[in-house]
């Protein structure tokens, strides 16, 4: 009788038809909506030709691309992507360290570290990034001395105060000035790919190594050390190389020019202060996730632990950190996405990065809306990636964790 | 003492601060290296403020533009379109922390030290003459309804009405600041109200403008994504999804300068009375900013919201359907209320930050105050080289903002209990 009832229910009464005439409906106004998009975009001639044309303009910072103005509107656009990723990337990694210490240190039982911390947190967290932005590029980085003057560290005397004043070391492994930031690095010689050949021997070696010592443990129940056995392994094996292929790396030090700094890294004023202005920002955001993580593991974990007499750094690194990473993860993924998009606030000191170049190329070609199209697409994909490697590794530390 | 119950007494002071040193600041070795290593960087630190501060920095650059700073090119001769918005505001602020907290009397204190600290160099430097009068006017507006809500209001019989009224009240502000701004009709119209025209709104207030706006438009648009991304229809499920991950996952300032370079290409060309006379498509940069900011805070509105409609239990739908309950009811009645409650810090957190992305506007060339400081930094001669002082002050103004909100935000978190039910 139930089915007959159903049957003669109206049209317009029954939850199927309306749940599709609704959907419908909507749909339809999506459709609508997009093809008055699509018409109205019709006359403004768009397309992606554009890309192919010449440049004609040279950016001022490039890493690993050799663009210059006689190249295509696409490697102009990819040295933006390659200024972008390298931002953000050296951003990710120092904005994690700087966070975690802030976190630690707002938690430390040290009164005075956890208030300086907590100083930190609250000032950088509560003013907006493009002031912090311009604040380290204009009233920082710019107002720093000429390069023939060039601050150096370590530096010759330490001055501390009005009353203190001593000689301190005269050999100099950095620089600041106007121009940017110079500091040591290595130069590879002929000998370096014979060291790789070891790096990848040692790295084979002491997975191998780890694994045996992990079963030795596992069966015997002795301390068997696994991940220092890890670290000698590959440390003997990559020094002997090094020793064999005859030292592959030249240590290098910065010198002043007269107009620039040369050998070493050179970073300029320009990524400098944003480098700065974004770990600063996106540490004291990532300080409060490890805070609030740490603090999420349970009180009786670090007692059970302490009452097995685990030392603190054992405590920490054994039993609180591996639990508060899992909370930690997604939370910090997402302040790895921000740090990502925020490195496009770079467009307001001038540094070519991916929204810069852009506006650049749509200033030149008036082409706004497939360059938009090829932003947003970019962006998304870096999104997505990130997203893709922590979500990777989330899952992996709760599968591991059981 | 003699007869009654013994209490302990109190250890005397100098041994309880040794304690507490010893507790907190040199106990064991690492611990008072760390003090020692901490306390020099401090010394350093503090004595390169304050001498900054006091001896170096050159002020005047603030107190000469102040005006420029709050309100940006905007006309002289009609800021009074301005305070009955702050007047009111200050009025409700008070009455709305007087009739929803239960402040003790520490956090008063701590309230009124805060408040001391925060206005005094307000009235020293910033508020002379009618300014300064207006100004003290919204203070004690704040304070008369604080008072006036503890004392009389809290314990009336009409509090639940008062309560309404005051709701009332702020939902009234915001068309008021806007029809104040606006006018009637804009500049040429024969209704004889005319109004400001857009393009010379700026300074701080632009900020608050902007961030006002954007919060209150993206709010209700937020909580409908999130209703169509949890709905159980796939259509609304997916447009919604695809809306919320394609704003989210791309920086502000492309949505910025897209608002402001490719907007008026897709918009048709009818004339709106009031906002855009002469035609939609020639409509001003700041309403399409506004536009831009509304929908791009709506998207992480919709995640935190969802958040909160997944935290509502099964169970209370499901009871709500037994009490025969139509789809709509369940939701006004029983799952919003839960969900928004559940997420109200998570959503000022939102606030906050759309608040400071507000500065944003500057890289479209809208002249809110960061791009006020810069014009006085670069634009005039006998201030030039002052960045430093500028840029501080720009970032300290933002910051009392957000800094505040954001302690409201705990306060409001502890009183209404969230996350102990």
């Amino acid at each position: 009788m139930a089915g007959t009832t159903i049957g003669r229910l109206s049209l317009w009464r029954n939850v199927r038809v309306q749940r599709f005439v609704i959907q419908a409906a909507f749909a339809g106004a999506l459709a609508a909506f997009g093809y008055y998009l699509i018409d109205q975009a019709r006359d403004l001639e768009l397309g992606f030709d554009f890309l192919e044309g010449r440049a004609g303009f040279d950016i001022s910072h490039q890493f690993g691309t050799s663009y210059n103005r006689n190249d295509s509107r696409l490697d102009l656009y990819i040295a933006g992507i390659v200024n972008t990723i390298r931002l953000a990337g050296v951003g990710i990694v120092l904005a994690t360290l700087l966070g975690l210490a802030a976190g630690v240190a707002r938690l430390s039982g040290n009164w005075l570290v956890s208030r300086v911390a907590t100083v930190y947190v609250e000032t950088v967290r509560n003013t907006p990034l493009l002031v912090q932005i311009l604040f380290w590029y204009i009233a920082v980085f710019l107002q720093l001395p000429r390069i023939s003057e060039s601050i150096n560290f370590p530096p010759d005397r330490i001055s501390f105060l009005p009353f203190f004043d001593v000689p301190f070391i005269s050999f100099d492994l950095a620089f600041l000035s106007v121009r940017g930031l110079a500091l040591p690095w290595a130069t590879t010689n002929d000998g370096f790919s014979l060291w790789l050949i070891f790096l990848a021997v040692a790295a084979a070696a002491s997975i191998a190594v780890r694994f045996w010592r992990g079963r030795r443990q596992e069966r015997t129940g002795q301390p068997s050390y696994p991940n220092w056995w890890l670290l000698g392994t590959f440390a003997a094996i990559a020094l002997v190389g090094f020793a064999i292929a005859g030292g592959p790396l030249d240590p290098e030090r910065p010198v002043v020019g007269e107009r620039s700094y040369d050998g070493g890294i050179r970073l300029t004023a320009e990524f400098t202060a944003l480098l700065v202005a974004l770990v600063t920002y996106t540490g004291a955001f990532i300080a409060e996730i490890v805070r609030g993580s740490l603090q999420a593991v349970p009180k009786g974990q670090t007692e059970a632990s302490a009452a097995l007499g685990l030392s603190p750094f054992q405590r920490l690194g054994l039993v609180i950190l591996p639990q508060a990473l899992r909370i930690m993860i997604p939370p910090l993924t997402s302040q790895y996405l921000n740090l990502t998009k925020n490195s496009s606030l770079a467009v307001a000191i001038a540094f070519p990065e991916l929204v810069g170049v852009s506006r650049t190329i749509i200033n030149n070609t008036g082409q706004a809306i497939p360059m938009f199209a090829i932003v947003m697409a970019t962006y998304l994909l870096m999104s997505l990636a990130i997203s893709l490697v922590m979500n990777t590794f989330h899952w992996r530390l709760t599968r591991e964790g059981g | 003492m003699r007869g009654t119950t013994q209490i302990k007494a109190p250890a005397p002071f100098p041994r309880q601060a040794r304690r507490w040193a010893h507790d907190n600041l040199f106990g064991g070795v690492a611990n008072t290296l760390l003090t020692v290593v901490t306390s020099l960087f401090l010394v350093f630190a503090l004595y390169q403020i304050l001498r900054f501060v006091f001896v170096t920095a050159e002020w005047e650059v603030i107190e000469a533009n102040r005006r420029l700073f709050f309100l940006g090119r905007f006309p002289v001769g009609e800021e009074w379109r301005i305070w009955p918005p702050i007047l009111l505001v200050s009025a409700l602020a008070g009455l709305t922390v007087g009739l929803r907290t239960r402040l003790d009397l520490r956090s008063t204190i701590m309230m009124v030290l805060w408040l001391a600290v925060g206005l005094t160099p307000v009235f020293l430097f910033f508020a002379h003459g009618t300014v300064g009068i207006l100004t003290a006017a919204a203070v004690g507006l704040a304070a008369l309804g604080y008072i006036g809500a503890r004392i009389w209001l809290q314990d009336s019989r009409y509090v639940a009405l008062i309560g309404q009224l005051v709701l009332a009240s702020w939902l009234l502000t915001f068309p008021l600041a806007l029809v104040l701004l606006v006018g009637f009709g804009g500049a040429d119209t024969s209704l004889g109200i005319d109004g400001v025209d857009p393009s010379r709104w700026g300074g701080f207030h632009l900020n608050i403008l902007l961030a006002v706006v954007a919060i209150v438009a993206s709010f209700p648009l937020g909580v409908l994504l999130a209703l169509g991304r949890t709905s159980s229809f796939p259509v609304f499920r997916v447009a919604s999804t695809i809306y919320i991950e394609l704003i989210r996952g791309v920086p502000l300032i492309t949505i910025l300068l897209m608002a402001w370079l490719v907007l008026p290409d897709f918009l048709p060309s009818f004339s709106v009375p009031v906002l855009a006379p002469s035609g939609l498509d020639d409509i001003e940069l700041v309403y399409r900013v506004m536009v831009a900011l509304t929908l791009f805070s709506a998207a992480y509105v919709a995640e935190i919201v969802r958040g909160g409609l997944q935290a509502v239990p099964r169970g209370q739908i499901e009871a709500a359907q037994a009490l025969g309950m139509s789809t709509a009811r369940i939701l006004a009645l029983i799952v919003l209320p839960q969900a928004l409650r559940a997420v109200i810090p998570a959503l000022v957190g939102q606030f906050i930050s759309l608040f400071k992305d507000t500065s944003l506007v500057f890289i479209v060339g809208l002249t809110e105050m960061l791009r006020a400081g810069r014009a006085v930094a670069q634009g005039q001669i006998e201030f030039s080289g002052r960045e430093m002082e500028v840029l501080l002050f720009v970032g300290l103004v933002f910051w009392i903002v957000a800094f505040s909100m954001s302690r409201l935000s705990q306060q409001l978190e502890r009183n209404l209990g969230v996350g102990e039910r």
